[in-house]
């Protein structure tokens, strides 16, 4: 036996595959077995035939025309539109979700608005599709609650170019499960902000504009950046709450691709996964460009 | 006038008073501590005066500017966490630069200053690391740096190595010595290691329950303790029950010896009067002049330096002190003993 502790401690690694048999190795790895199902059957899978779908037309033949039809202006203007709302939610949810967080957390408001507001957070991220959508029409739509309200103060929404069936309308609807997403991301980044930085960065002369810009936010950006995505992408993809709010009256990327899926008159199934690589391609894009921003902000951290 | 004066400077937070009706005259250039147990407003009145808390009563004068409503960014007092509190996203240079950064220094001069701080920590080849990469004990330094690159008019310290292992400690507890004193920076240390506020201060401000107990030099609270908190608090101090107390002869009897004190200064008699001595007064055996006290051993503890034993004299037992030295033979549990201290080692309290 050796007593010096360096030589034992090789020992020990060395000696630890054989002490532990391949079957507790198994069981380690049982846990996370519906995690691989999952990214297998309903991620993988569906995006191999995505790829392979997207090159078929409709007899299954080999084609490039699916994606010639992407370059059709109307399709364009669909990706576009998609992307705009997606990053206009994204940054107006996040800027309000991150205002409410700070509002609960840094600024000096009961804690009973902090626990209200998370519990809401947590319900209202989660609403959207019909239901939503529903809610929405019946307060802000032509004959909706409010609307009509303001209209007996004198103020007609809908005269002044505001409808709930357009771009901004649609934001705004979007907006109710985004920046609740938002504040469920931020908030713990916030809690996490010590006291001591900013007497610190009192102490030391700053203002409070400069402690926010050279110390908080710098601290939060890669906790703002991950939300952005996670918003992005969660406007990227929605689709119930933009079909039952404008019935197809703008033009979402995914409401195109339903219905080539669905198979109405615009049905071609080859074009539909043509449009869904499209989005892939975007998220891709997005990813790549979030993981180089992430990579920058996060140089300090321990990795 | 004094350079820091704090007078009359109370706080209540809600109904709990933190802090009493405290007074202190800092000099230019002094190293004062504030020693005192958990919750005893150490930390509170050492924020009023980085204005991080706004006194309920009394102001804060510094170089004869009244600071005690001014903002924490105007004042320019450097403080130091017990947490280090670095600015994790800053390399080590741009922590210690960031003072001088907001204060829209230019940047040679940043440079040369961080340089120069860098040195006095002896961090110089750690500059371009984050804080994560570094041990506690070297981000202290860093903070300390940190602290100290703005020039600041007093420095002040709240428990800065209390998160640190022994070693580093008092590695560390030099360093702030050395550095304070070649800067000649005013400085206020908090601390509840009594050690480590004897070791470094030219004055100390022992405080309990929010009150002031006794402002002195280390050894005047040492070894003329006002209160009997300041003398059990600091040091180790036999309280002995005794009876027939005659202050004016300075006599008094201890389980029926006679027993000779120090009278000199002025004291009152409780109803309860005890004997003070310090443990490590007393030496073992006979010797002329001096009390003699008879008992037998209880307890031998071997420490290295010192031996401490406890010695039983009727109902009361006594700690004593003996330095070690190579060649003693220790006492045995029940051996009797004889014990004898000088009279003015001890006073009545
Ligand atoms: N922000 C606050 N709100 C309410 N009470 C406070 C606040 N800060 C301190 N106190 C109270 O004031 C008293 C003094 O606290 P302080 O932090 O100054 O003690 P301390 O001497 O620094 O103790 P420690 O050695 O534990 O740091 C304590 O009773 C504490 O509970
Ligand atoms: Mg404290």
């Amino acid at each position: 036996m050796s007593s010096n502790p360096i030589s034992n401690s090789v020992n020990t690694k060395r000696d630890a595959p054989q002490a532990r048999p391949a079957l507790s190795a198994w069981r380690d790895w049982l846990g996370v077995i519906p995690f691989f199902l999952f990214v297998f059957l309903f991620i993988a899978l569906p995006s191999f035939r995505l790829l392979i779908g997207s090159f078929q037309d409709s007899d299954g033949q080999f084609t490039l025309k699916n994606f010639a039809d992407l370059m059709d202006p109307s399709i364009l203007g669909a990706y576009w539109v998609t992307i705009r709302i997606s990053l206009t939610t994204a940054l107006g949810g996040g800027l309000l979700g991150f205002l409410m967080a700070y509002a609960v957390t840094v600024g000096g408001l009961p804690r009973w608005v902090r626990s209200a507001l998370l519990t809401f957070s947590g319900v209202a991220s989660n609403f959207a599709g019909v239901p939503l959508a529903f809610a929405f029409i019946t307060t802000l739509g032509r004959i909706g609650m409010v609307t009509v309200f303001l209209k007996l103060l004198g103020i007609d929404l809908y005269d002044k170019g505001f409808s709930l069936y357009s771009f901004w309308g649609l934001s705004l609807t979007y907006m109710y499960f985004q920046f609740p997403l938002m504040v469920l991301t931020i908030t713990p980044a916030l809690d996490g902000l010590r006291r001591e930085w900013r007497e610190a960065a009192e102490n030391l002369g700053a203002t409070s504009f400069q402690y926010w810009t050279r110390v908080a936010l710098p601290i939060l950006t890669p906790a703002i950046l991950g939300t952005m995505i996670l918003l992005f992408g969660n406007a990227f993809g929605a689709y119930a709450t933009a079909l039952s709010l404008t019935g197809g009256f703008i033009n979402l990327i995914t409401i195109l691709i339903g219905s080539q899926i669905k198979g109405d008159v615009l049905h071609n199934v080859g074009l539909g996964y043509a449009l869904a690589l499209g989005m892939v391609v975007v998220m891709g894009v997005m990813m790549t460009i979030y993981y180089f921003l992430r990579r920058r902000s996060e140089r300090w951290l321990k990795q | 006038m004094s350079y820091l004066s704090i007078s009359n400077v109370s706080k209540i937070f809600g109904g709990v008073v933190a802090v009493e009706d405290f007074n202190l005259e800092v000099e230019k250039g002094e190293f004062i501590s504030f020693l005192g147990p958990s919750g005893c407003g150490k930390t509170t009145t050492l924020r009023m005066i980085a204005g991080f808390e706004l006194p309920t009563s009394g102001e804060v004068v510094l170089d004869s500017e009244n600071i005690t409503y001014k903002s924490p960014n105007e004042r320019n007092v450097g403080m130091v966490f017990q947490s280090y509190a670095l600015f994790p996203n800053m390399t080590v240079a741009q922590n210690i630069g960031f003072g001088l950064q907001v204060r829209k220094t230019p940047a040679d001069e940043i440079q040369t200053t961080v340089k120069e701080m860098l040195g006095l920590i002896h961090l110089e080849k750690h500059a371009e690391k984050y804080p994560y990469q570094l041990s506690g004990g070297q981000q202290q330094r860093v903070a300390l740096a940190r602290a100290l690159a703005i020039n600041p008019r007093v420095l002040l310290l709240d428990e800065p190595l209390s998160a640190l292992d022994a070693k580093i400690r008092v590695e560390l507890r030099q360093e702030i010595r050395r550095i304070q004193q070649k800067m000649g920076i005013t400085t206020i240390y908090v601390t509840h290691d009594q050690e480590e506020a004897l070791s470094l201060s030219n004055r100390i401000v022992v405080m309990s329950q929010g009150r002031m107990e006794q402002v002195g030099t280390p050894s005047e609270i040492y070894n003329h303790p006002t209160t009997e908190f300041v003398a059990s608090f600091v040091g180790q101090l036999n309280l002995l029950p005794v009876s027939e107390v005659d202050l004016k002869n300075g006599v008094c009897k201890l389980n029926g010896q006679l027993v000779r004190f120090d009278h000199s200064e002025p004291r009152q008699i409780s109803d309860k009067p005890r004997l003070a001595i310090r443990p490590e007064e007393f030496q073992f055996g006979q010797a002329e002049g001096r009390n003699l006290i008879q008992g037998h051993v209880e307890v031998v503890m071997f420490l290295g330096a010192v031996v401490r034993l406890r010695v039983r004299i009727g109902e009361v037992l006594v700690s004593v002190d003996l330095f070690n030295e190579r060649n003693m033979t220790l006492p045995r549990v029940g051996d009797e003993a004889v014990v004898n201290f000088p009279p003015h080692a001890c006073w009545i309290m």
